[in-house]
């Protein structure tokens, strides 16, 4: 299996943040959620990727070649959509693809145009004139236009209703069938991820929680409920993010920790789940 | 077709709204030159006026927040650079192109006699005036952005109130050069102000986080 996608030990401090030590690999052919509450440096990861932060250690492989050293070989092959848009406001669809097409060797006109009457995105617009749906679906439609074949996404559902979301979700679906092209998405709304990620990247306070399979991601952990009565000592131990009601408690716990529990109610967690209980204070990997 | 050139034409894109503004821009210096029945100070107000409008690609840029826009693009921020110095070059010679057709023919209508030196002169004039204008624009853009940096957007209005006012006080009448020393210099003088402007716009550009 060839990777996409390779990030060794990326670290970078500016500002007062610090994103250390970051490693993952995005298989060819799948999509993973870069995941994390905001500030945890998910767009500063994407940034450093794209080689628009400077590392200060670390290596980034894009499609088998460096991001730095290769950069522009490598940026030709990779479309970006970031949470808002990136064009002129004063340019119409149609003036978008004029300023690009000279810039990507692939880019074709054809398809360009299929993609916009696709999005229902007439070419006169101006892209100021258009929903912040349908300025992303713009960003999709260029990076598209030259078959790029890693996509990156930067928060791209934030602010978005959920039909525009649903059909992102559904766009993605659609362009990693083929098995040539991947996704990197970027995103504090988990939810899109349940259905859509292979993958998942998990990143807190700058510093790597989890990279690996989603099923695996989800399957550590269990959601876990009961009356206050059985909340033992043991018990406040081994639940992360403990959250008590006047009725109960309900938390997460780590899947081979269940059992020696077996009266309590355990039910799997979801991504959204696990990233907000660990964050109130579990530690991941104890 | 190189970077450089795309580059030069995404700048051409971002200011192709303003195009009517850059036109009058280019056409209202005619109405300077007849007023005072000089070529020179008509060559000068024009690329005083032109040298202003370098401004736009940087005020674009910053307003819709393309900065990544550029970071994604699969070009060397050097070409970005050269890109955007060829387009301001494009504008400051097709500013010169147009003074130096469209005066003369409204001088000579008012009765201003326009010999080939007076053409040679204003154009050697006008070059190097939007040669000094905009070298230090351009890299003061780059480094404070047009917001921060809009004083140097007033730059080419101090150095026309400069040619207007204290220049015709130069004793420049007893300094006699021949034309083709005189068009030497002025090349000279632009290439090496240009190339210290590239050299420091491509420097900032290149320390720049996008």
């Amino acid at each position: 299996m060839t990777n996409d996608l390779e990030v060794r030990n990326l670290s970078k401090t500016f500002g007062g943040f610090r994103l250390h030590d970051i490693s993952f690999t995005l298989p060819k052919g799948y999509i993973m959620g870069l995941i994390g509450p905001n500030g945890a440096g998910k767009t500063t990861t994407i940034k450093l990727i794209l080689n628009m932060l400077r590392r200060d250690s670390g290596q980034v492989t894009i499609l088998g070649r460096d991001n730095v050293a290769d950069e522009q070989r490598a940026k030709a092959e990779v479309g970006v959509v970031f949470d808002t848009n990136y064009f002129s406001g004063d340019w119409t669809a149609a003036q978008v693809e004029g300023a690009l097409s000279g810039f990507y060797p692939n880019w074709s006109t054809r398809r360009f145009a299929g993609l916009l009457a696709r999005f229902g995105i007439a070419p006169a617009r101006k892209v100021k004139e258009l929903s912040k749906g349908m300025q992303m679906k713009l960003m999709l439609a260029c990076a598209f236009s030259y078959d790029a074949r890693l996509l990156i996404l930067d928060e791209p559902t934030s602010g978005l209703d959920p039909v525009s979301r649903e059909e992102l979700l559904q766009i993605l679906a659609e362009y990693i069938e083929d098995g040539e092209h991947s996704v990197l998405f970027s995103t504090h709304i988990t939810t899109d991820l349940e259905r859509t990620a292979d993958y998942i990247t998990y990143l807190r306070d700058g510093e790597l929680v989890y990279t690996g399979g989603k099923e695996e991601f989800v399957d550590m952990f269990r959601l876990v409920k009961g009356g206050r009565e059985e909340l033992s000592p043991r018990l406040r131990e081994r639940v992360l993010g403990l959250r008590t009601f006047p009725t109960g408690f309900e938390g997460l716990m780590r899947t081979q920790d269940v059992g020696e529990f077996p009266g309590l109610y355990a039910e799997p967690a979801s991504i959204h789940q696990i990233v907000v209980f660990t964050n109130k204070g579990g530690d991941f990997d104890a | 077709m190189h970077n450089t050139w795309k580059a030069a034409r995404l700048d051409l894109a971002l200011v192709k709204p303003y195009g009517k503004v850059i036109c009058f821009t280019l056409l209202l210096p005619i109405a300077f030159a007849a007023i005072n029945r000089s070529l020179l100070t008509g060559v000068s107000f024009a690329m005083c006026f032109v040298a202003m409008t370098t401004a736009y690609p940087f005020a674009v840029e910053e307003r819709s927040d393309m900065a990544r826009l550029y970071g994604i693009l699969p070009v060397k921020k050097r070409e970005l650079v050269l890109g955007r110095y060829l387009f301001v070059l494009a504008l400051g010679v097709l500013a010169l192109v147009v003074s130096l057709v469209v005066q003369p023919v409204v001088l000579r209508a008012l009765g201003e006699p326009v010999v080939g030196m007076d053409l040679l002169q204003a154009a050697v004039g006008g070059g190097i005036l939007f040669t000094l204008y905009t070298v230090f624009q351009l890299p003061g853009y780059y480094k404070f952005g047009s917001i921060k940096g809009r004083v140097f957007l007033y730059l080419p209005v101090a150095g026309f109130l400069f040619t207007l006012l204290l220049f015709p006080r130069l004793p420049l009448g007893s300094v006699s050069l021949s034309p083709v020393l005189l068009v030497g210099l002025g090349v000279v003088l632009v290439i090496v102000l240009y190339a210290l402007s590239i050299w420091c716009s491509v420097r900032t550009m290149e320390r720049k986080e996008l």
